[in-house]
């Protein structure tokens, strides 16, 4: 209970709630730009968050997610564009409800079921994520190993496109999680007398590099005109809602659970969570030729699911130090900068810090019907910020931002390197999650591997002898069967990777 | 500049190949059977393995060995040489002559690349390098490169 107490007075204290309204404006604005992902809002934002102390840290960074999240669909009614690809799954829809007279309708039910999907979302983290990590206090490394495993496979596994390929992203993370000293003998390991990769690969600018600059990269020759919004003004947003909610609160109810459960899956995020409750909304629906018409159903439940999946994603991530998602690959990055190593001994040691999380995630949900609110009512003037003058200032603060976190050009080179080896992936139709998802996993996965292979004296059986760790190997054997057989089907050629 | 999938397995098995090669001279650890070798090697057989697994199933696949992407054609190319220009511009100018001129001169190029006008791209270019030097270097104690700008203005 003292902690609880605790964690309030570290939320309800003045600079972080500046820290957290300004991020959340923060995240409007990022979400709302075409083409500024809520991850390279997160990525821009770490930097930053370097130099505040832990809660308001962990807070911008909640605060700007959840917001740009929500923020991505307000671009995708008026312009038919997706701010963020977690509102990719219902542009069409919002669109052509926009064309039909019903923007107010499909804007005030993206506010409100994104509030309300982004709160279910949090009562599943605070119900779960404790209980979870009582039970993680009994994992030995066999169970580490297994776990980092299954979460490195399930995101392998539901990566779009070929899973060969994501499984080559994965590789080439972990492989480059390897360089610098290894974490069993103290070997210094592809390091090539540097004394910068001494410390192995710097994990932030790698991740504002794979997600931000490759992207600028990509859009440096085509900054893209902002078309001609659907309607100047927006009018009263929450007039109808209490019909829908009435109408429609299966499809909340299943799109709230279903999202957090996507994002809790390693490697699966909102956008992820956002394509699966629309199809569901779809198959279940009593009107499914009404879809793809402006039919408001489909939008409820996706727009509920690409909220929850955000607090879903944290559930992994605080437990276990598995990422639930790319937003969640670069807390975890966050925390152990924090000195918060993730982990259920997190729960016994920073209790407070938890909590903390929890009401500002709370928090944030509930800022965003007013934020939101004023938001829709000024997207014209959002919508119209000119792409050409913003590119250079993120390409700066790219560079700045790199810099900041190893005081030092090396940073900056990083960023460099995988900013333009996060282009060739995409171009190629190798998504850049698995890579992070690779980075971040890489020395758990094998310092735990390294140490039960020690402790069994080279014994593989010994993986699967606790009832746990046996489970969770069998799990992990079935996901990789699975992906076996997809890999030697015969494939169609290779797209570009979506976009994290 | 996207690769035939042919040559993209290739290439990938050849990044197992020379990752399994540079542990070859990993010392083992004393009394154990693994070592520091052990993951990278597993990791380069991966890559081997899915490697050949993209060139087997596209060898029937025909065309080119490489094609230009969507994305470098018409400005893309020349858009993506600026941003890049502009990255290692400020690598290699910015311990010279300073992080205010340096950030400038990017911010600037890149606008006026995107087609900003001239005096709001350069407006752009000073404002942004201010703002930044601000914050991270004064109120965040980054210690963002002086060059022989900031010694002519306060010396040292």
């Amino acid at each position: 209970m003292s902690a609880v107490i605790a964690a309030f007075g570290l939320v309800f204290d003045p600079y972080v709630l500046l820290v957290v309204v300004l991020s959340a404006v923060f995240g409007l604005f990022v979400g709302a730009i075409p083409g500024l992902t809520a991850t390279m809002a997160t990525a821009l934002l770490v930097p930053v968050t370097f130099f505040m102390p832990p809660v308001a840290a962990l807070g911008a960074i909640v605060a700007a997610t959840t917001m740009a999240i929500f923020a991505g669909d307000i671009p995708g009614a008026m312009l038919r564009m997706p701010g963020t690809p977690a509102s990719a799954a219902y542009v069409d829809e919002s669109y052509a409800m926009a064309r039909k007279g019903q923007l107010e309708l499909n804007l005030g039910a993206n506010l409100v079921f994104s509030v309300l999907g982004g709160l279910v979302g949090v009562v599943c983290l605070i119900a779960f994520a404790p209980l979870l990590a009582e039970a993680a206090l009994n994992f030995s490394s066999f169970e580490y190993f297994w776990l980092a495993c299954l979460g490195l496979s399930c995101a392998t596994l539901i990566s779009s496109g070929p899973k060969v390929r994501a499984l080559v992203s994965l590789l080439i993370g972990l492989g480059v999680g390897t360089v610098g000293i290894d974490p069993v003998a103290g070997h210094p390991r592809f390091t090539f007398g540097s004394v910068d990769l001494m410390s192995g690969i710097s994990m932030i600018p790698t991740m504002i590099g794979a997600f931000a600059l490759s992207e600028l990269l990509r859009s440096a020759g085509t900054p893209g005109a902002t078309g001609a919004l659907v309607q100047e003004k927006v009018g009263a947003l929450f007039t109808g809602m209490a019909g829908v909610m009435r109408q429609y609160w299966r499809n909340f109810l299943r799109g709230s659970v279903v999202g957090t459960a996507i994002g809790a899956l390693p490697g699966a995020g909102a956008d992820i969570a956002a394509w699966v409750s629309y199809a569901m909304a779809r198959r279940f629906s009593k009107q499914p030729e009404k879809f793809g018409t402006g039919h408001v159903e489909g939008v409820v439940e996706s727009t509920s699911s690409n909220n929850a999946a955000l607090g879903g994603a944290w559930i992994p991530a605080l437990v276990f130090g598995i990422p639930g998602d790319s937003i969640t690959a670069i807390v975890i990055g966050v925390l152990y900068m924090k000195g918060m190593n993730p982990g259920p001994t997190v729960f016994l040691q920073n209790p407070q810090f938890i909590y903390a999380v929890f009401i500002i995630f709370i928090l944030a949900n509930l800022l965003m019907l007013p934020l939101g609110w004023a938001a829709i009512k000024s997207a014209g003037r959002i919508l119209r910020a000119p792409k050409p003058m913003l590119l250079p200032v993120i390409l700066l603060f790219c560079i700045v931002g790199s810099f900041a976190i190893t005081n030092s050009p090396y940073g900056i080179w990083v960023m460099l390197v995988f900013g333009v080896l996060g282009w060739v992936m995409e171009e190629h139709g190798i998504p850049v999650a698995p890579l992070v998802l690779g980075i971040v996993l890489g020395e758990l996965l094998e310092q735990s591997f390294l140490t039960s292979l020690i402790k069994a004296d080279g014994s593989l059986l010994a993986f699967f002898t606790r009832p746990i760790a046996g489970v969770l190997g069998a799990a992990t054997l079935v996901v990789w069967g699975w992906m076996a057989w997809s890999a030697l089907r015969p494939a169609a050629p290779a797209t570009p990777a979506a976009r994290p | 500049m996207r690769l035939h999938d042919k040559l993209l397995g290739l290439l990938c098995a050849g990044l197992g190949v020379l990752l399994f090669a540079l542990t070859l001279n990993f010392p083992a650890l004393p009394g154990q059977k693994v070592g520091p070798s052990l993951f990278p090697r597993l990791i380069g057989i991966g890559l081997v393995l899915c490697g050949l697994v993209i060139a087997w199933q596209a060898r029937h696949r025909p065309g080119p060995w490489a094609v230009v992407s969507d994305s470098l054609r018409g400005r893309g190319a020349a858009g993506f040489a600026v941003m890049l220009g502009a990255v290692l511009l400020y690598l290699l100018s910015a311990e010279r002559v300073g992080f205010i001129p340096a950030a400038t001169v990017v911010v600037a190029l890149v606008a006026l690349w995107l087609g900003v006008r001239a005096w709001q791209a350069w407006a752009l270019g000073v404002g942004s390098a201010l703002v930044l030097q601000w914050f991270f270097g004064t109120l965040m104690r980054v210690p963002l490169p002086r060059g022989w700008f900031m010694q002519l203005l306060f010396g040292g």
